[in-house]
C-alpha cells in the first residue's frame, strides 16, 4: 500500500509540476514539501544554470543601448536623464520611425526650419521687418505635420512679448499723466498746510485776548475738513502710481517667464530647432541684461554639473546645438557600423539616436532598407528575449541561428553553448531522477524532476520520465508476485530485466528488496565478466575467456547469455575445457591425483591459467592430507 | 676281472669354475628378487591414463622422466611432483615418499618404478637416475 501510495504521489507530482511550467495550472496550488537538498546533479540548485542562461540572454539578445534604461524609464545623455517612458511605448515609436520612409514634405520642413535659424542668427538683417518676416515664417513651419504645431506655440510666444511690450508703452504715458496730476496735488495740499498754519497762529493770538469763547466756529470746523480731503486725493495718485508700476514690472517678468519655461519645454521635448527658434526670438526681445535665467536652472544644472555658472537662455541654446551635433554624429556612425556587417551595434547606437533626436530631420539619413533590416533584427531579438525568458531553448537557438545571418556581430557560438549547457543541466536531473525513483528515493526523485523542469520545462526527457512513473506506478502492485515468480524459479536474468519495474515496486518491501538488490548484483556482475571475456576474446586470448566466463558461472550457471558466450567460445578452447571438467569431475569425486594430473595437463595448455593454478593447489593440499591420514596409519 | 681303476680324483679348476657359475647365478636371481630390475615393467601409457586413472589402479609401471617442478611436500610424508615423461605428453604428478627420495633436484632424469594407488596415485617406490 505504501508502494502505491508513493507511486501516485510522484506521479502526481510529475503532472503538477509539468503544469505549473507550462502555465496549466495554478501557480498558488503547492506541490508537496521542497526538499532539503538540491540534489546531486546540480550542488548549487537548479537556478543557478537556469538564471546564468537568462543573464547571458539578456545581454545578448537585448537591443537596447546601455543609455537606456526602461526599468526606470530614462535615457541618459550627457548626464542629462530623459523621461523614455516604457519600453512598450518606445517600441512602438522606433519600429514607426524604422517603418516610415522619407519624404519630401520633411525634407522640405528641414529647408525651412534651417531658413529660420539661419535667419535669426546674430549675423543676419535683425530689423523689425525682417524678423516680422521670419516670425511669419513659422505659421508656414506650424502647417508640417512633424511640426506638430510648436511653432505656432513659438510664434504664439513672440507676439505674446510683443503685446506686452505695446502694453507696457501704454502704462508709461498713463503713468506720467499720473505723476503730472500728483505733482499738482502735491503743490495744493502744500498750499492749504501753509494757510491752515498761519490761520492757527492768528487764532492763538486772539485767544490771549478773549477768555473762554466759543471754541466750535464753522470756519474752524470746516477747514480741517478740505485739507483732509486733498490729502485723501493725493494718497490715491500715489497708490495708482505704484500699482501701476507694479503691474509693468510684474507683466514684463512674466513675459520672460513665458518664454524662458518655453525654451526649457522645449528642451526636454527634445524639440531641440524650437528651442533654438525661441531662443533666438528672446534674445532679440529683451535686452541683453535679461538673458539670465530665472526657469530651468535645474534642467541645466544636470548639463553642467559642477558648475558655479550664471545660466542664460544661450546656455540653453548650447544645448540645443550639442544634441543636434550628437544626433548627426549618431547617423553617421550607425551608416558606417551597418556598411561594416556590424548590424548589433548600428541597432544599438539607432536607438541612442532615435531617442535623442526623434523629431530631427537629420534620421531621414538613414536609408530604407537599412532601416528594415534593422526592424527585422530588432523584432528577432525582442522575441529572443522573450523565448529565453520562457526557457524555449529551442525556440532560442532557432533565433539565434536567424540573428547570425542577419548580424554578423551577433554571437551566436555563445548562446548555443549556453543553451547546449542547460539542456544537459536539466537532462541530468531528470536522469538522477529517474535513479532515484528506481532506488525508491521518492523525495530525492521529486526534488531533481523539480530543478530539471526549473532548468527547462519543456524538456522532452520529462515527458518520457512521466509516462515510465505511470507504467511503473501501474505495474507496482504486480511487481511482488511477479518477483516471487522468477526468484523461486531461478530467473534472476529476468528479474534483472525488469529491474525497473520491480524496484518501484519493492522500494518499501525490506524483504524482497535486499533479494532484488542481490539479484541485481549478482547479474551485473555476470555481464561485466561476460562483456570483459568478449574484450578478451577480441584481443586473441580465448583462454582468458573462457577463464572469465567460467567465473560468471559461479554466479548463475543458468544464465542464458553467459551460458551463449561459452557454448560460442568452447569450440575455440576444446582441449583446455577437456582437461578442466576432467579436473573438476574428479575432483568432485574426491580423485585428487586424477583431478591434480587433469590441472597440471590443463595448465600445460595455457600456463597462466588461474584456474591451473587455484585447482593444483587445492587438490595437492588434499591429496597430501590424504597421504599424511595414510603414513600416520601404517605407523601405527 | 679287470681291476678295479681306482677313482680318479676331482680337479681343483673345475671345482673353482663351479663356483664362479654358482655364485653368478646366485647373484642373477637376487637382483631380480630384490625389485630394481625396472627394465622387465612395462612403460606407464600417460594417455591411458590421464583419460582414466581409474582403470591402472594396483599396477606397477616404470616410468623415465625428467622433474619439472615440486608441487607439495610434507616431512615425513613425502613430495608429489610433477614429472614431464619421456614418452611425451603432458605432465604427471607423482609422489615420492620420503624414504624413497633423497635429493631430488628440478631437470633431473629419473627412471622410477611406480605402482597406481587408489585415487589414481602414482606412488614412486624406487627411482633412479639415469
Amino acid at each position: 500500500m505504501l508502494k502505491v501510495c508513493a507511486s501516485i504521489s510522484l506521479f502526481w507530482v510529475v503532472a503538477q509540476i509539468t503544469s505549473h511550467a507550462q502555465g496549466y495550472a495554478p501557480v498558488g496550488a503547492p506541490a508537496g514539501p521542497a526538499p532539503a537538498a538540491a540534489g546531486m546533479s546540480a550542488p548549487t540548485g537548479g537556478m543557478f544554470e537556469s538564471n546564468t542562461f537568462l543573464e547571458m540572454a539578456s545581454r545578448a539578445f537585448d537591443p537596447s543601448s546601455d543609455s537606456m534604461d526602461f526599468e526606470n524609464g530614462s535615457f541618459a545623455w550627457k548626464g542629462r536623464t530623459f523621461n523614455l517612458t516604457s519600453q512598450r511605448a518606445f517600441r512602438a515609436r522606433f519600429e514607426r520611425f524604422l517603418l516610415a520612409s522619407p519624404t519630401e514634405e520633411e525634407e522640405s520642413y528641414a529647408m525651412l526650419m534651417d531658413d529660420v535659424l539661419q535667419r535669426l542668427s546674430v549675423a543676419n538683417d535683425r530689423s523689425d521687418d525682417a524678423i516680422l518676416e521670419t516670425w511669419e515664417m513659422l505659421f508656414r513651419a506650424a502647417r508640417f505635420d512633424t511640426d506638430g504645431g510648436n511653432s505656432t506655440i513659438v510664434a504664439n510666444q513672440v507676439f505674446n512679448a510683443w503685446r506686452i511690450r505695446k502694453e507696457m508703452r501704454g502704462t508709461a504715458l498713463t503713468q506720467r499723466e499720473l505723476a503730472d496730476m500728483r505733482r499738482h496735488q502735491q503743490t495744493v495740499v502744500a498750499n492749504r498746510a501753509l494757510m491752515l498754519e498761519k490761520l492757527k497762529e492768528k487764532k492763538q493770538r486772539e485767544s490771549v485776548r478773549m477768555t473762554s469763547e466759543k471754541e466750535g466756529n464753522s470756519e474752524h470746523t470746516t477747514f480741517p475738513t478740505e485739507g483732509a480731503f486733498r490729502a485723501l486725493e493725493l494718497a490715491e495718485t500715489e497708490a495708482k502710481l505704484i500699482a501701476m508700476e507694479g503691474q509693468a514690472a510684474l507683466t514684463g517678468i512674466q513675459a520672460k517667464l513665458q518664454m524662458q519655461s518655453q525654451i526649457v519645454a522645449f528642451l526636454v521635448q527634445r524639440r531641440y530647432q524650437h528651442a533654438l527658434v525661441l531662443s533666438g526670438f528672446y534674445q532679440l526681445l529683451f535686452k541683453g541684461s535679461q538673458q539670465q535665467l530665472e526657469v530651468g536652472k535645474g534642467e541645466l544644472k544636470s548639463f553642467f554639473p559642477n558648475t558655479d555658472m550664471v545660466f542664460t537662455v544661450d546656455m540653453m541654446a548650447f544645448v540645443a546645438n550639442e544634441a543636434i551635433t550628437d544626433v548627426n554624429k549618431g547617423v553617421v556612425a550607425v551608416n558606417t557600423a551597418y556598411a561594416e556587417d556590424r548590424a548589433i551595434i548600428a541597432l544599438e547606437r539607432l536607438q541612442e539616436t532615435f531617442f535623442l533626436g526623434e523629431y530631427m530631420p537629420e534620421l531621414n539619413a538613414i536609408p530604407v532598407e537599412q532601416r528594415r533590416l534593422l526592424l527585422d533584427l530588432y523584432r528577432d531579438m525582442l522575441e529572443a528575449v522573450e523565448l529565453a525568458e520562457a526557457k524555449d531553448y529551442n525556440g532560442v537557438a532557432q533565433y539565434a541561428e536567424r540573428i547570425a545571418l542577419i548580424a554578423k556581430d551577433f554571437p551566436k557560438m555563445r548562446v548555443l553553448s549556453s543553451v547546449e549547457t542547460a539542456k544537459s543541466m536539466s537532462d541530468m536531473a531528470v536522469f538522477a531522477a529517474s535513479q532515484y525513483r528506481n532506488l525508491g528515493d521518492i523525495d530525492k526523485a521529486r526534488a531533481e524532476l523539480r530543478q530539471a523542469i526549473d532548468i527547462w520545462p519543456s524538456n522532452p526527457s520529462i515527458r518520457e520520465f512521466q509516462q515510465e512513473t505511470t507504467k511503473l506506478a501501474t505495474a507496482g502492485s504486480q511487481g511482488v508476485q511477479i518477483f516471487d515468480d522468477l526468484y523461486q524459479r531461478g530467473g534472476h536474468r529476468g528479474i534483472y530485466d525488469r529491474r525497473m519495474d520491480l524496484g518501484f515496486a519493492l522500494a518499501e518491501d525490506p524483504v524482497r528488496r535486499p533479494l532484488l538488490m542481490e539479484v541485481i548484483e549478482q547479474v551485473s556482475t555476470i555481464d561485466l565478466l561476460v562483456a570483459q571475456s568478449a574484450e578478451a576474446l577480441k584481443q586473441g586470448d580465448p583462454y582468458v575467456a573462457w577463464e572469465l566466463l567460467a567465473e560468471a558461472a559461479k554466479f548463475d550457471p543458468n544464465d542464458a547469455p553467459m551460458n551463449r558466450a561459452r557454448a560460442e567460445l568452447a569450440p575455440r578452447v576444446a582441449d583446455f575445457v577437456v582437461y578442466l571438467d576432467r579436473a573438476q569431475r574428479q575432483a568432485a569425486e574426491a580423485q585428487h591425483a586424477g583431478s591434480l594430473a587433469a590441472f597440471l595437463a590443463a595448465q600445460d595448455i595455457y600456463p597462466a591459467s588461474r584456474m591451473c593454478r587455484e585447482g593444483i593447489e587445492r587438490q595437492s593440499s588434499a591429496l597430501m592430507a590424504q597421504l599424511s591420514v595414510q603414513a600416520e596409519v601404517a605407523e601405527e | 676281472m679287470p681291476p678295479l681303476k681306482p677313482a680318479k680324483p676331482r680337479k681343483p679348476a673345475s671345482i673353482l669354475i663351479g663356483f664362479s657359475l654358482l655364485f653368478s647365478l646366485l647373484a642373477v636371481a637376487l637382483s631380480s628378487g630384490c625389485g630394481d630390475n625396472f627394465s622387465d615393467l612395462e612403460v606407464l601409457p600417460t594417455e591411458s591414463y590421464m583419460k582414466k586413472p581409474g582403470d591402472f589402479l594396483g599396477n606397477t609401471y616404470t616410468i623415465r622422466a625428467q622433474i619439472d617442478s615440486q608441487v607439495k611436500w610434507e616431512k615425513g610424508v613425502g613430495r608429489i611432483l610433477a614429472v614431464l615423461p619421456e614418452s611425451g605428453g603432458s605432465r604427471l604428478p607423482v609422489f615420492v615418499p620420503d624414504e624413497v627420495g633423497g635429493n631430488l633436484h628440478i631437470g633431473q632424469r629419473y627412471e622410477m618404478r611406480a605402482r597406481i594407488e587408489a585415487g589414481g596415485l602414482i606412488y614412486v617406490e624406487s627411482l633412479r637416475k639415469y
